[in-house]
């Protein structure tokens, strides 16, 4: 098992009414007079991937996919529950959040390898590598604050795709560029996820998700509606979504 | 984590750390030098306000005085001549009772207007408590006119302590100072204590090695690891403040050099010219105390904003939280030991002694560090739970400015607020560096073991309070 995941639960809080200043705050603080207004994004999760396995995440906005694919990814703690993960994880949530505009393209293909996990001879090996996939050519060397955000969505898919990780988080098939580079990366994240490595797929195209997953998770509401193969699964997220709109989720803070 | 390399590179850090302390424990035995081993003191005088009388022959000058509680060693007057060549002669002696502990002649032709002379023990020696020694000042030969006085001031510091001149008792004192040895026993045990430490540290390194071989987890075993496994990041992260900050001007890195002496050109207008302070070796006093706060002041302020300010990163990847303040603090440290350049050339130029007691300062600049960044990641944790930290900073770095003795003598201080200067341990490390450099000495023990304490302290208290908060900081984020 790369992933076993038991009863996760993840609870966020908001101040129920606003606290008007500092001395406010510590006055009912002191007397635990704060209320909050509990929102549990996710609620009793359980589920486990094994190797080299594609798991789909899907569901509804609010349904708590994005709050799981970051306690997978140890960006946060669950409120409860056990989570073990063997391996490496890398995360593909946002790309370029660890740019800066001021730096160069070559500089910041260390800065953000070195945020994503990559050792310094691992990147000496693969910027070739990196540069070539990003069609950057002689602008590698030019302060990032200058280059298009087409140039820059580029750079960081060619970065964070570089890797040959046990467990791999996808939040979304990352398609940028002109029609040409979204066909390059498609094939890049497609020999990717069938490399033999574990994946963790969130996506609200179904097609997608039939195309490359072997199980699907169905979360509703922070649970776990419905697990198992992915035709069975897609087909009944279909029909349920058929008659009409969702009911309103409460907003996370 | 078993893989061979990591342990032999293990055991070959663990050799590497004993061979180091064993260096630095020889080393600072030398560096260090008396000031490990004892203390000097002197007490102040009374100050002069007029002169005894001639001491002719047959007039004896008597001042009763206590030798202190450490080992007496001398005592020092102030001579005054008349401003006229005298050609006699006049003895210095130390009684205990009818006892001589040591004594001195002089041509009175050596002496001149007040500059001081100093009788000192034969045999320096400790007195028990309330012992009273003589000083015993005649002359054998001197004629009135041809004779020296002495400086004198009142009231006496006790009635004990009044003179007596041609048999009859004055209310008043002699100006007169006593020099004492205190002997320490940092110095007197100091190889005993060496040894004592590293065979401390032979024992963890064993122990460090067999949990490895075991695959046993312990605190140094995952503190080594995550040097290891995250030195590449933390090279990137100190990188890129480095680089950014001065990417865009023309002069670049030199604003490190140039930025610390602009400061002092400044101040040191302004409190040579309108306060005046009689310090000696004002530039270099101002430049170190300057050089501190500037660091203090940068990376507090950098790591107060490194949680907060790096919202985006911290909710997209997963990066030991500690990371962030660390950077910040290294990114500083870098600035720091740039601004060390224009002190060490300006210590040049300006003619003060270079000495080996300066392999003492990186001493303080990690003492320094290390306080810094326990309070970054103390304020840096603060900051995500309340925004209001960083207004309120403002105003506490402010005040601590100000009672920092930068630019002002620490003898300035009131009495009352004397405890505000021992708490603070800016002051601490500002003081360790300036006996460093200024005086060219090591300070006395207890300066390193207050500069630990509150490095230390400081660091524990915020690594702390950092890990306990860690895992909420994305609730707040």
């Amino acid at each position: 098992m790369m992933i076993e995941a038991e009863h996760l639960a993840m609870r966020f809080r908001m101040p129920q009414e606003r606290v008007s200043g500092l001395k406010e705050y510590v006055t009912k603080a002191i007397r635990h007079k704060l209320k909050y207004d509990e929102f549990w994004a996710l609620a009793d999760v359980s589920f486990s991937v094994r190797k080299g396995e594609v798991l789909g995440v899907i569901g509804r906005n609010g349904a708590g996919k994005s709050t799981l694919l970051k306690i997978i990814a140890g960006i946060m703690k669950p409120t409860r529950g056990t989570l073990k993960v063997a391996g490496n994880v890398v995360p593909m949530l946002e790309l370029g959040s660890g740019f800066d505009s001021e730096l160069s393209g070559r500089e910041n293909i260390y800065l953000n390898g070195a945020i994503l996990g990559y050792t310094k001879a691992y990147l000496d090996s693969k910027y070739q590598e990196i540069l070539d996939f990003s069609e950057l050519g002689s602008f590698i060397d030019v302060p990032i604050r200058s280059y298009s955000s087409g140039m820059m969505m580029r750079l960081a898919f060619s970065i964070a795709t570089v890797v040959n990780p046990e467990i791999l988080i996808v939040d979304e098939i990352l398609a940028v560029g002109d029609e040409e580079f979204q066909k390059k990366s498609r094939a890049r994240m497609a020999e990717l996820m069938a490399g033999g490595t574990t994946v963790l797929f969130v996506s609200h195209s179904l097609s997608q998700i039939r195309e490359i997953c072997d199980r699907v998770l169905w979360l509703d509401g922070g649970k776990v509606k419905l697990l198992g193969g992915t035709e069975k699964v897609c087909d009944a997220y279909q029909e349920n979504l058929a008659p009409g709109p969702a009911p309103q989720k409460g907003k996370r803070p | 984590m078993e893989n061979p390399g990591v342990k032999i590179s293990l055991r070959r850090g663990c050799w590497t750390a004993m061979a180091a302390y064993l260096l630095l424990a020889v080393s600072f035995y030398f560096l260090g030098g008396d000031q490990l081993r004892h203390r000097d003191d002197l007490t102040d005088w009374l100050t002069p306000t007029f002169q005894i009388g001639e001491v002719t022959k047959g007039v004896a000058l008597e001042q009763p005085f206590s030798p202190g509680m450490d080992t007496f060693e001398y005592v020092t007057v102030l001579p005054g001549t008349y401003a006229r060549k005298n050609t006699s002669t006049v003895q210095i002696q130390i009684l205990n009772g009818d006892k001589v502990l040591g004594q001195r002649m002089w041509n009175a032709a050596e002496l001149s207007e007040g500059s001081p002379i100093s009788v000192g023990a034969d045999h320096p020696a400790a007195f028990p408590k309330g012992t009273m020694l003589t000083l015993r000042i005649t002359s054998p030969d001197a004629a009135p006119g041809n004779a020296v006085t002495f400086d004198c001031g009142g009231p006496p510091a006790s009635s004990a302590e009044r003179l007596t001149y041609a048999g009859k008792t004055a209310d008043a004192s002699l100006c007169f100072k006593v020099g004492t040895r205190k002997t320490l026993w940092f110095g007197t045990y100091y190889w005993r204590l060496a040894a004592a430490f590293g065979l401390l540290l032979a024992f963890y390194c064993l122990r460090l090695v067999r949990c490895r071989e075991k695959g046993k987890n312990s605190l140094g075993l995952r503190v080594i690891d995550a040097c290891t496994r995250y030195r590449f990041l933390i090279h990137q992260l100190v990188s890129r403040d480095f680089k950014t900050k001065y990417k865009r001007s023309v002069l670049g890195v030199f604003w490190s050099f140039l930025n610390p002496l602009l400061m002092l050109l400044v101040q040191y207008v302004i409190f040579s010219t309108l306060f005046k302070q009689d310090i000696v070796n004002f530039p270099v006093y101002l430049l170190i105390g300057i050089i501190a706060f500037n660091f203090f002041s940068e990376s507090c302020s950098m790591s107060l904003m490194s949680i907060a300010g790096n919202a985006s990163l911290i909710t997209k990847v997963y990066v030991p939280k500690y990371i962030y303040p660390l950077s910040r603090t290294l990114s500083s440290m870098v600035n720091l030991l740039l601004a060390l350049i224009p002190l060490m050339l300006f210590i040049l130029f300006s003619g003060t002694r270079v000495t080996p007691a300066y392999l003492l300062l990186p001493f303080g600049i990690f003492c320094l560090v290390l306080f810094c960044l326990g309070l970054g990641m103390l304020l840096g944790a603060a900051m995500v739970f309340f925004r209001d930290t960083q207004f309120l900073w403002g105003v506490v770095s402010t005040v601590w400015m100000y009672a920092t003795p930068i630019f002002y003598p620490e003898k300035i201080v009131p009495q009352q607020f004397a405890l505000v200067l021992k708490i603070n341990p800016l002051y601490h490390f500002i003081r360790f560096a300036r006996i460093v450099v200024i005086d060219g000495v090591s300070p006395e023990p207890k300066a390193y073991l207050l500069c630990l304490l509150f490095a230390v302290g400081m660091f524990a208290a915020g690594a702390l309070v950092f890990k306990k908060t860690q895992d909420d900081f994305i609730l707040y984020l």
